[in-house]
């Protein structure tokens, strides 16, 4: 239906907001300080949840104390972060004073921060949720000490796990084979995550934006075949798999909601991440994203590119939950679902130590 | 909020956000897309009522605003989207509800179940 005088506009008008974190120095400030130099930053703010060494002297720069307020009976990832809604609701008053643009927001997470209440609290707040939209989560991993981050600390592994896009830092001064397994071991954790390479901080300053990196919003990028047999299952187990599942036909989207509604309630907790494209027999399909309990806004694209193959594929990463029980469900919903799920690729301990 | 009961429905749960097409118009048509709206809740009404029958309930549209689910001795609670769903449905049937389940498995595999497979008449929005 054509109305009058109605515009096309995007396909939204809020703000992105890019959540940048990371390990204890992996690399975040230095790598913000020196994307934000580009004058295509020039409207962009920044809020730092810790003091880093590293200044950010030229930008609006707001430092905030973590304050986390616990909503009874939810779990661990819906928590509500009060002190970045205040702050997210103070640049937008700001912004609607006139008092300065805001064309973006990033965040700067603590070393140890959790992405998924930072979700959680601007995809639910009444407020925050007409104004923001998280565009993507970038994670820094250092390529000097990043083995030894994912080996130890479960902060760092859900980190990746929430990521968009894992930029590997300091490779100036990590050697090439380390780099190359760290990239490894990334895919194997998150194989829906596109991975760059910083040396000394520095990257492309268009890896924010959306044009310029297909692999990042859409998850597009068609995913390679890992090489499972290569893992050694030395007895290091972790308890995180990972499973690419594809489907022969076009799904039914509301059978679909259904059933990821059901699995998100019972075992949301441990279903690290949802991610994909959902082919819904139309033009285009549909992205799905999701953290634990928290799904994106599915968003419709217009339709499919060429190096798209026309099928729906979505990744499942999750813990203690056997990636052939997801399966098995699958199987068992296809009747209402109206699509065979086929196994594209299967991690069972994406953190072997190799 | 919710003009009936006077609700307030802070949240919009993500199976009820609108999926933008490529035509995303700033302005909404009242009624425009008011048919699919309704044959979308009936079908996933129906979904539902195929699922949850496995522990006893049943699951319905109700005037095209709220959902209600019902056990068989007449208790009844009001649904607004499926998030509420699956809490409530846990509650009222004092069953652990997960779609891992071997048993709801089984019993969605078996042919009788799905009544969308035998009449052929398969919920598509399309």
């Amino acid at each position: 239906m054509n109305i009058p005088g109605a515009v096309a506009m995007p396909i939204n008008q809020k703000t992105p907001l890019t959540i940048v974190t990371g390990f204890l120095g992996s690399g975040k400030t230095t790598l913000l300080g020196n994307i934000l130099q580009a004058p295509r930053f020039a409207g962009t703010s920044v809020i730092i949840n810790e003091y880093g060494e590293a200044g950010l002297d030229h930008r609006l720069i707001r430092r905030v104390e973590e304050r986390t307020t616990l909503l009874a009976g939810g779990c661990v990832c819906c928590n509500r972060r009060e002190d970045l809604i205040n702050e997210l609701k103070e640049l937008l008053d700001a912004y609607q004073r006139g008092e300065h643009p805001l064309d973006r927001v990033i965040l700067e997470t603590t070393g140890l921060a959790d992405p998924a209440p930072i979700l959680f609290s601007v995809l639910t707040h009444p407020l925050l949720v007409h104004h923001f939209y998280i565009d993507m989560v970038v994670a820094c991993l250092d390529a000097v000490n990043g083995e030894l981050h994912l080996k130890q600390s479960p902060e760092a592994v859900k980190q990746i796990v929430c990521a968009d896009l894992v930029i590997i830092t300091k490779t100036d001064i990590g050697d090439h084979d380390t780099v190359t397994r760290l990239r490894r071991r990334i895919q194997e954790i998150n194989p829906a995550a596109a991975v760059e390479t910083s040396a000394q901080g520095r990257v492309g300053a268009d890896i924010f934006e959306p044009a310029q990196r297909p692999a990042g919003q859409r998850s597009g990028r068609r995913l390679e075949q890992l090489r499972t047999a290569g893992l050694d299952q030395d007895g290091h187990t972790t308890a995180i798999s990972s499973i690419s599942i594809q489907f022969d036909q076009p799904l039914d989207w509301l059978a679909f909601g259904i059933w990821l509604s059901m699995l998100l309630h019972q075992h949301g907790e441990n279903m690290f991440r949802v991610k994909g494209l959902v082919d819904v027999g139309e033009d285009g399909p549909i992205v799905l994203n999701g953290v634990q309990h928290i799904i994106h806004p599915p968003q419709h694209l217009p339709d499919w590119r060429e190096y798209e193959e026309h099928n729906s594929q979505i990744v499942f990463i999750m813990r203690e939950i056997s990636p052939h029980q997801v399966l098995d469900s699958l199987r068992a919903f296809q009747h209402l679902i109206g699509a065979h799920p086929e196994i594209r690729e299967i991690n069972l301990n994406p953190l072997g130590r190799a | 909020m919710c003009v009936l009961c006077g609700e307030l429905v802070m949240n919009v749960h993500w199976t009820d956000q609108p999926i933008h097409d490529k035509e995303y118009r700033p302005t909404a048509v009242v009624g425009e897309s008011q048919r699919d709206r309704i044959r979308n809740r009936l079908c996933r009404a129906d979904f539902v009522n195929n699922i949850v029958a496995f522990y006893g309930l049943s699951f319905r549209d109700w005037q095209g605003s709220k959902y209600v689910l019902s056990d068989r001795k007449g208790q009844q609670k009001i649904i607004n989207d499926l998030g509420d769903l699956w809490p409530a449905a846990q509650q009222m049937s004092g069953r652990r509800i997960d779609p891992l389940d071997p048993a709801l498995l089984s019993y969605l595999s078996a042919p009788e179940c799905c009544r969308h497979e035998h009449t052929g008449s398969r919920c598509h929005a399309d």
